[in-house]
């Protein structure tokens, strides 16, 4: 008898763990409990993370559109250029140079490194790492230190794999405004227009208010100090630039409109390394006069040199 | 940019740098480098959208003021120089990072006095 009020006792105790471990916890909001993290619940591992927000199934009937996203450099959003993988060299600048250096930070090495240590960088870099767990963080701060340090190439593909996918624009950073329009659903990919969408694990086509709009980008392309973290970063500025540069000056066109449509390049969304970009930039002219300029009785022959730029982006040019 | 006299000789050189300055944990006069220590911006001349900026310079040719037959006279060496302005648009704000600069612009024109 005793022997069973234990055995009782214990397989509650357990039920209790795994109902706590399961139960992700929520905000205030109507439907949060919908999105694809409230449903998968945190992932434990990179792995799971990589399976949370896995898009690779899109290209099966968007081939076009995913070969062009894979070229951009949302595609590796925590490497980096290919070739230098300066993203995650920084990564781990921040490490050495920051977290291990800040006395209050509470990090002497990757292993304690947490989500929201890592969220100085993931805000924008990787913003689904805040649906996984502190071990997530840490597992990637050993990858990146591994590849750095060790040239592991097995690494080097996992770190690539944490990117700035179709899900992440088409489902869970698709919405801002999750009050008003509510949270984004799973089984539903986040577009342009209402009705079915012919794949399994996504049955359903939405319109996202905000597809066409800057604030999408906005999200990520910073306005200046994040101000919310504990310790506050500064790395893309941009939107803020369009913002309180381009509109107030007048300037009318999305970030859409000039990065996707009118550069042609639709997913491959690019800047300077394009030549496209590069031609869109500015109108450069230089204009040249010589001349000899009389400085009471004596002659100054002289060049001027009159250079003009015009910046044609949305945003002052280069971004900080 | 710079202004080349046809025997090849230098005789101006200038650079500019167009680009935000991000100040160093949101305090002080010092420039951040890395994005873990940048916050605020303690000085900018990137090109800013929808508007002008305008470089100027002048450029004297080489002269050289002699003594003839008691008078002071302005002997002018050379009526003819090149100039020549590019821009270059570098990621990492490293002059010496050939894998990543990238020429934006470029103008050349021979430029001739009297
Ligand atoms: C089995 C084929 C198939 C798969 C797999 C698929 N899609 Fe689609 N998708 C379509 C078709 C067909 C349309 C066009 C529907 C229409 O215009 O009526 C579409 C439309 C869309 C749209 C809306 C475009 C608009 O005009 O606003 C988005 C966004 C989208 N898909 C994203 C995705 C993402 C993200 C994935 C991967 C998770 C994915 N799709 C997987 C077939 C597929
Ligand atoms: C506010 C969002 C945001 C935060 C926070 C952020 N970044 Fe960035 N970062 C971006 C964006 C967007 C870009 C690319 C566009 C640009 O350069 O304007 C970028 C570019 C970079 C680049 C240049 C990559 C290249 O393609 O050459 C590096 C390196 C980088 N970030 C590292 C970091 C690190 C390390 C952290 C954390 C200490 C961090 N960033 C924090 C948004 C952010
Ligand atoms: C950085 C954000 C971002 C990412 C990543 C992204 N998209 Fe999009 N996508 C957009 C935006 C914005 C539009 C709407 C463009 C417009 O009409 O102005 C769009 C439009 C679309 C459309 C409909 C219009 C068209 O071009 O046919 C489809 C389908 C689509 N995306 C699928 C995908 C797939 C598949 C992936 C992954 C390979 C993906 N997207 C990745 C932002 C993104
Ligand atoms: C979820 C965050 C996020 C969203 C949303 C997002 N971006 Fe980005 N974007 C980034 C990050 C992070 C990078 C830099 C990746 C790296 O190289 O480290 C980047 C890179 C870029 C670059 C290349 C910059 C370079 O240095 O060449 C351009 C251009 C760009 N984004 C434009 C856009 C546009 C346009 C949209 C909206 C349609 C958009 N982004 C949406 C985070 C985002
Ligand atoms: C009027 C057209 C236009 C609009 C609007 C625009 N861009 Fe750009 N953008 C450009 C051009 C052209 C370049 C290439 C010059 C360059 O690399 O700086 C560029 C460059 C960039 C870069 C690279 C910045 C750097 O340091 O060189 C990023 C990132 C970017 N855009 C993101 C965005 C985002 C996000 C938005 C909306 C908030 C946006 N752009 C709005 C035209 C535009």
């Amino acid at each position: 008898m005793r022997g069973f009020t234990t055995m009782f006792f214990s397989l509650l105790l357990v039920g209790i763990l795994t109902l706590a471990f399961f139960t992700p916890v929520l905000n205030a909001g109507i439907g949060e409990s919908g999105t694809i993290a409230a449903d998968a619940g945190k992932a434990k591992t990179v792995k799971e993370l990589i399976e949370m927000y896995d898009s690779d199934s899109c290209a099966e009937c968007h081939k076009e559109i995913y070969d062009q996203w894979k070229k951009s450099l949302h595609a590796r959003s925590i490497f980096g250029p290919e070739e230098s993988g300066r993203t995650a060299a920084t990564f781990r600048t921040t490490l050495l140079n920051g977290l291990k250096k800040w006395k209050f930070s509470g990090v002497a090495g990757p292993e304690d490194v947490k989500v929201e240590h890592l969220r100085i960088c993931t805000k924008c870099h990787l913003p689904q790492l805040e649906d996984a767990t502190d071990e997530v963080a840490s597992e990637i701060m050993n990858m990146i230190v591994n590849w750095a340090e060790e040239g592991d190439e097995k690494a080097e593909e996992t770190i690539q794999a944490l990117n700035i996918n179709c899900l992440i624009c088409h489902n869970r950073n698709a919405i801002t405004h999750k009050w008003t329009d509510g949270y984004p659903q799973k089984g539903v990919v986040y577009g342009t227009k209402d009705g079915d969408h012919f794949s399994e694990s996504m049955p359903e086509m939405r319109r996202s208010p905000i597809m066409q709009e800057s604030i999408l980008c906005g999200q990520c392309h910073g306005l200046g100090p994040n101000l919310e973290l504990d310790n506050p970063t500064q790395c893309a500025t941009l939107y803020g630039y369009y913002l309180w540069s381009y509109q107030a000056e007048g300037g009318r066109e999305t970030c859409q409109e000039c990065h996707m449509k009118k550069s042609k390049l639709g997913h491959n969304i690019q800047s300077y390394r394009s030549s496209a970009m590069r031609e869109a930039a500015l109108d450069f002219k230089v204009e040249v006069t010589g001349f000899q300029w009389r400085d009471g009785s004596k002659m100054v022959p002289l060049t001027e040199v009159v250079v003009e730029m015009t910046n044609k982006a949305g945003h002052a040019i280069p971004d900080g | 940019m710079t202004a080349t006299l046809d025997n090849g000789k230098k005789i101006f050189k200038d650079s500019k740098v167009f680009m935000p300055v991000p100040g160093r944990m949101g305090r002080g006069d010092k420039m951040g480098r890395g994005p873990y220590e940048k916050s605020g911006i303690i000085r900018d001349s990137a090109l800013p959208p929808m508007r002008t900026i305008t470089e100027k310079y002048d450029i004297p040719f080489p002269f050289e003021d002699v003594k003839e037959r008691g008078k002071r006279v302005r002997k002018i060496l050379a009526r003819e120089m090149t100039i020549n302005v590019e821009l270059w648009y570098m990621p990492y704000g490293s002059r010496n990072d050939d894998d990543n600069n990238t020429l934006f612009r470029k103008f050349t024109k021979k430029v001739t006095i009297e």
